[in-house]
């Protein structure tokens, strides 16, 4: 056919008997669309939803479901305790603060989630060649992944906040007074903020990890590995820390107790959580501890934070594993094979 | 292409001609300092369906992600669709489907969901690529098995899945790298029909790179041939097979004998591997060639039709030459 030959109409409603087939098709013939066509910003809008759905398997069948949800309502559970306790006892106060929540756990949930979740919105699309298909369509290196670090944000930002959300709800239920509700919602806030830097920083770290191998298996050991092992390594570090050098009189950590956490983001987290004041009770009873405190409690003793001076270097520490994990995510998808 | 200076995109030297569907000017390519991917390629393809024809490594997939302004050529200019593919890539990746060489699907998802997604990525609205979706694998011929998971697929039936995602976006371009490969010779038909269908039913231009000329020159109305990264040839279909039909003839001894005969009864003839290829202007020449064999006495093993093999363009055929300039190469 040349440029200016007609195009052949297309036949429109005419059954056509196709043995072949063992049936009848009815070729309705070729529709063009004519509709609107989204735009780059909404194209990228369409590919953070679909990731953020999948991230908590929705579309993606019964069993990729049972992880998401069991770990979300293992994030539920303090809320839920909280709320039970004050409404069983009323002068109880809440359990667990808006700001740390229950560090230790939102950290282990959110570890198992991002290696778990994060291998299954990249490895796929490395593992079966599909990028070069993104790549063909109106979509540019930059856009495949931020749009993949939109939606797994917000579904790390869903698994931290709704729980935070619940215990609002739950403990505004039970107070008395504008004041109360006031005072509530006002610690709420930044509770928010602390758990949007939990789910940004884990959900970037978890992609660049995820993204280095299309295998999934090996990209859910490359995602928890590091993560777990410097978590590990930062904890007993710190403790070391505590048990060998004795605090100076002045109440202060030693350096390398202080320090330690900055090679895990876990730490950094609970760090940033420490300079900013609102550290959870235990690691006020740890220092106490190893400053020779005979028992778990704190006694008496000025309570210290563990990381001591350091605050603001774990608040810049966290920048930058920030930045470096959206960067190398950008570089690792600039340098992806089109095939 | 007037060069005004007092127009403001007069620092683009280069405008591609309006109407053509594909063009490449001068296109180079080059990955390091030794290896040549494309070299000096110019070609102009207008609508229809288009044969990209080369060897493998010859620069097809090269140009194909040239055009879709995936890669920034060395030098050179490109455009699809009258949009350069330096600087409108986004626009060129809306208006084309793209159906790659090696396998791109996954497994674990449904042709439909898989098909839809794309749909999505190509820019349209969550109803619309829901339709075109089921649309396109229907005209690829997937009705219920849609609704299965790829990974249980045949590879023929993978195939047509490639190429729904292509179509899902309502394309006024196809760029197909290799669309039967790994296809059985009743999968390899059914494909090409389908493309030829495409072509021709859906007015949609459709550009098959593949390095199997016999294969696709059944469903194309243009050839381009490349090899080396350099153009070969550039031509209706028509122009080329019927440009001088040529019989290759195979004697078991006797060839020279033969030449001769073959010269002196007024054929032209030249050696090629073991037999000799006559031109036959005309149905009288084959009876020609008979009676010359019968009156030798030699023993004839083949006669055949010469089929154009790839690597005959890709010699630029001096055969053919020889042939049809009379002047003799062996």
């Amino acid at each position: 056919m040349s440029a200016d030959a007609a195009p052949v109409p297309p036949t429109t409603g005419q059954p056509a008997a196709v043995p072949a087939a063992g049936g009848v098709i009815h070729d309705i013939g070729y529709r063009r669309y004519e509709g609107q066509r989204l735009g780059r910003a909404q194209i990228v809008r369409a590919l953070a939803v679909q990731s953020l759905r999948s991230s908590f398997g929705i579309g993606r069948g019964a069993k990729a479901k049972v992880f998401p949800v069991l770990l979300f309502a293992l994030m539920c559970l303090p809320a839920i305790v909280s709320i039970a306790a004050m409404a069983l006892n009323p002068r109880q106060g809440q359990l667990v603060g808006y700001d740390t929540y229950t560090p230790g756990l939102r950290a282990l949930v959110l570890l198992v989630f991002v290696a778990l979740q994060a291998p299954n919105l990249v490895s796929g699309d490395l593992r079966y060649h599909t990028l070069p298909l993104y790549f063909a369509r109106p979509i540019s290196r930059t856009d495949y992944p931020v749009a993949k670090l939109i939606g797994f944000t917000t579904a790390c930002l869903a698994l931290v906040e709704i729980p935070l959300l619940i215990l609002w709800i739950g403990t505004i239920s039970q107070v008395h007074g504008a004041s109360a509700v006031w005072h509530q919602t006002r610690e709420l806030g930044p509770g928010l903020l602390y758990g949007l830097a939990w789910s940004l920083l884990l959900a970037s770290i978890g992609l660049v990890l995820a993204s280095v191998t299309g295998k999934r298996v090996f990209a859910i050991c490359a995602v928890a590995v590091p993560l777990f092992i410097t978590w590990i390594l930062a904890t007993v570090l710190s403790h070391i820390g505590l048990r060998i050098f004795q605090p100076a009189s002045g109440g202060t950590p030693p350096a390398l107790a202080s320090l330690a956490g900055l090679i895990n983001p876990f730490t950094v987290l609970g760090g940033i959580a420490e300079w900013f004041g609102s550290a959870p009770k235990v690691v006020y009873a740890r220092v106490a501890l190893a400053r020779g405190g005979p028992g778990p409690g704190p006694g008496p003793g000025p309570l210290v934070n563990l990381v001591g001076h350091f605050g603001p270097l774990y608040g810049v520490m966290f920048l930058v594993m920030l930045a470096a994990a959206i960067g190398g995510l950008l570089v690792r998808y600039r340098k992806a094979e089109i095939a | 292409m007037t060069a005004v200076s007092a127009d403001p995109a007069a620092g683009r030297s280069w405008q591609p001609v309006a109407g053509a569907v594909i063009e490449a000017d001068a296109l180079t390519m080059r990955y390091g300092s030794t290896i040549t991917a494309l070299d000096q390629l110019t070609v102009t393809v207008q609508a229809g369906v288009t044969g990209l024809v080369g060897a493998n490594g010859a620069g097809k997939s090269t140009l194909i992600k040239i055009l879709l302004g995936l890669l920034k050529p060395t030098a050179g200019h490109a455009a699809v669709l009258g949009r350069d593919c330096a600087t409108d890539g986004f626009e060129i990746r809306t208006m084309t489907g793209y159906m790659p060489e090696h396998d791109c699907l996954p497994p674990d998802v449904t042709a439909t969901e898989f098909v839809t997604h794309l749909g999505r990525m190509s820019g349209l609205p969550a109803t619309a690529a829901r339709e075109r979706a089921a649309d396109s694998l229907r005209h690829v011929g997937l009705y219920e098995e849609r609704y299965r998971q790829i990974g249980t697929y045949s590879t023929g039936m993978k195939q047509r899945v490639k190429l729904a995602q292509a179509l899902v976006g309502d394309p006024l371009l196809l760029l197909l790298d290799e669309p039967t490969n790994g296809l059985d010779p009743a999968g390899r038909n059914q494909m090409l029909e389908l493309i030829a269908r495409i072509g021709a039913e859906f007015a949609i231009s459709i550009m098959v790179a593949s390095h199997l000329l016999g294969e696709i020159e059944q469903i194309c109305d243009h050839l381009v041939a490349i090899d080396g990264g350099r153009l070969l040839r550039a031509d209706s279909i028509r122009s080329i097979t019927q440009a001088s039909p040529v019989v290759l003839v195979e004697v078991d001894d006797g060839l020279a004998e033969l030449r001769a005969e073959l010269i002196r009864r007024g054929l032209r003839s030249v050696g090629y591997e073991r037999g000799i290829l006559v031109e036959v202007d005309d149905p009288q020449a084959y009876d020609v060639i008979r009676d010359a064999v019968a009156d030798l006495g030699l023993p004839l093993t083949r006669m055949v039709q010469r089929r154009h093999r790839i690597e005959e363009l890709f010699r630029a055929d001096p055969a053919m030459i020889a042939v049809t300039g009379g002047s003799s190469v062996s």
